[in-house]
């Protein structure tokens, strides 16, 4: 455990050490901002629910830049041959980077939490259904965050890492748009593989343990196939 | 690699010398744990590599061939995520970090960033942090690759410093480094070892013929002819200067006793001025074994 927090204490120093980081949050907040304006005054509800549209079209974009690099650049610069010649294992490895992206990711979604206390001021928002919809975005980005994590360990290129994320991304964000035109066993399946089923259970406060299962079962596979990566070093 | 078989007593400096694409950082990468041999098997310290990897790798230290930097990281912050991954416990790593910052000279730098040193300070890191959990065995691959003349003289006079207290294995293709440091040669050609020998008695094979250079002074023709009569021997090169004659012989291994041998050459025709063995240098020794056939070992 204490080599995984070492890990991840040194991915969240890098990101405060990079401006790109810098960069990511300033516009990530600013951008949530003008949309939480804009969505308030023209709907006004005491409600977050289309802010939460807001952030999870947002991660989908912030995310790849965030994992890009996290085995990427280890190993084009060969501090991965420095890693994996320590006593530490490839677990220790794969969670200790999924950590430190995970609590950065944290830090930028927890600006946003500012937003409940603002629409309470103003009107009588559900308590409930506000959190379930927070958990679920979060969860929404710890599963974007593992999706980020595996694509930077199938590479050395952060081009290629975050392509890739997007490319997954957005087939997991938005494949659900396009069944119409799958035939019926195969619309059930991308329904259920999508992302926007299960986010939108929480975002009305509906928390079931199969939204549950499947964004935590999401993040164990990323993981999984994450470490089977990093161990499979002859054909990379 | 193929047939690569070889045996590291502790407290051993040995040398890996190949071309580049040898197979040198491969066996390193192999010996490390950071590439899996696809047969055979790697012992250290009594630890097999493919089943306790993660016992192996408490006992080396490993400095790749590009030292294996976080730029953005300041030294002290590097060397104290190196002694945190290998295991230094918690109460010895200040200590440990000191001592190490002290070994490779670089306590007047330790809050610099990594991206403002030099390469030859951050070869020097890199051993810093190879060394921070004090190995049994000490792995360094190309350790003054790109460094000017003199880093290349300060890292190899830590490496020197380094080798009093642990066996060490170090690959280049600079031949001279092998000669200052190390003990041993392994001489390795498209993935096999071809040369496995103390670093002497390697500058000393060159088959079953050794040089002799004679210089005297006297009658040059008549000594010529005189060798003509000497079985297992062949003049090789001759020149003069004034009355000193320079004479190059090819002779059999079995000849050691030059006294006997000169006296018989010269036969009162001349008088010795000097008398000496040609040894072969190292970089010839790595020339020949690299043309030769690659299944031929020495």
């Amino acid at each position: 455990m204490n080599k995984i927090l070492t890990i991840a204490r040194k991915e969240l120093t890098a990101y405060f050490k990079s401006p790109v980081a810098y960069i990511v949050l300033v516009i990530t907040i600013s951008v949530f901002n003008v949309f939480f304006y804009l969505i308030i005054d023209d709907n006004r509800e005491a409600s977050l629910r289309d802010m939460f549209k807001v952030m999870e079209f947002m991660f989908i974009f912030i995310v790849p830049i965030l994992t890009m690099g996290i085995f990427a650049e280890e190993k084009l610069t060969g501090t991965m041959e420095f890693l994996m010649t320590t006593p530490t294992t490839n677990t220790e490895i794969v969670l200790g980077k999924y950590l430190g992206s995970l609590t950065f990711f944290t830090v930028i979604f927890g600006t946003t939490l500012i937003y409940y206390p603002i629409i309470e001021f103003f009107g009588q928002p559900d308590l409930a259904a506000t959190l379930s919809g927070y958990a679920g975005i979060w969860l929404e980005g710890a599963l974007f965050i593992a999706v980020g994590i595996l694509m930077s360990s199938l590479t050395r290129s952060q081009i290629v890492a975050a392509i890739s994320s997007y490319g997954v991304l957005f087939s997991l964000s938005f494949s659900a748009l396009f069944t119409k035109y799958l035939p019926s066993p195969a619309e059930t399946l991308v329904i259920y593989a999508g992302t926007a089923s299960h986010a939108q259970n929480f975002a009305v406060g509906l928390v079931t343990p199969g939204d549950l299962i499947y964004f935590l079962s999401g993040i164990f596979a990323c993981i999984l196939l994450a470490r089977l990566s990093v161990e499979n070093r002859i054909w990379q | 690699m193929s047939e690569v078989s070889f045996e590291i007593r502790r407290g051993e400096i040995v040398g890996f010398l190949g071309q580049n694409g040898a197979g040198k950082t491969t066996l390193m990468r192999i010996l490390t744990s950071y590439l899996p041999a696809t047969t055979g098997e790697v012992i250290i310290g009594g630890e097999d590599v493919r089943d306790n990897s993660l016992a192996v790798r408490k006992k080396i230290g490993y400095l790749p061939e590009i030292p294996p930097l976080y730029p953005d990281m300041t030294i002290g912050e590097y060397l104290r995520f190196a002694a945190q991954l290998k295991d230094v416990p918690a109460a010895r790593r200040r200590e440990e970090i000191d001592r190490v910052l002290t070994e490779c000279d670089l306590r007047e730098v330790r809050n610099k960033t990594i991206r403002t040193l030099s390469r030859g300070f951050r070869q020097r890191v890199g051993i810093a942090q190879a060394i921070i959990n004090d190995p049994e065995l000490l792995i360094l691959d190309e350790p003054t690759i790109g460094l000017d003349p003199v880093q290349i003289l300060q890292v190899r006079k830590l490496i020197r410093n380094l080798k009093q207290k642990r066996t060490v294995l170090l690959s280049t293709h600079i031949l001279s480094e092998i000669e200052q440091i190390a003990q041993r040669v392994i001489i390795i050609k498209s993935g096999r070892i071809i040369a496995d020998q103390p670093l002497d008695a390697l500058l000393n094979t060159s088959g079953s013929q050794k040089k002799i250079l004679i210089r005297f002074k006297g009658d040059r023709q008549a000594i010529e002819r005189t060798l003509l009569d000497i079985p297992n021997l062949k003049l090789t090169s001759v020149d003069s200067m004034e009355e000193v004659h320079s004479m190059e012989l090819e002779i059999a291994n079995s000849h050691d006793n030059y006294n006997e041998l000169v006296g018989k050459i010269l036969g009162g025709k001349g008088r010795i001025l000097e008398v000496r063995e040609r040894r072969e240098d190292l970089e010839n020794i790595f020339v020949r074994l690299n043309l030769a056939d690659p299944h031929t070992r020495v």
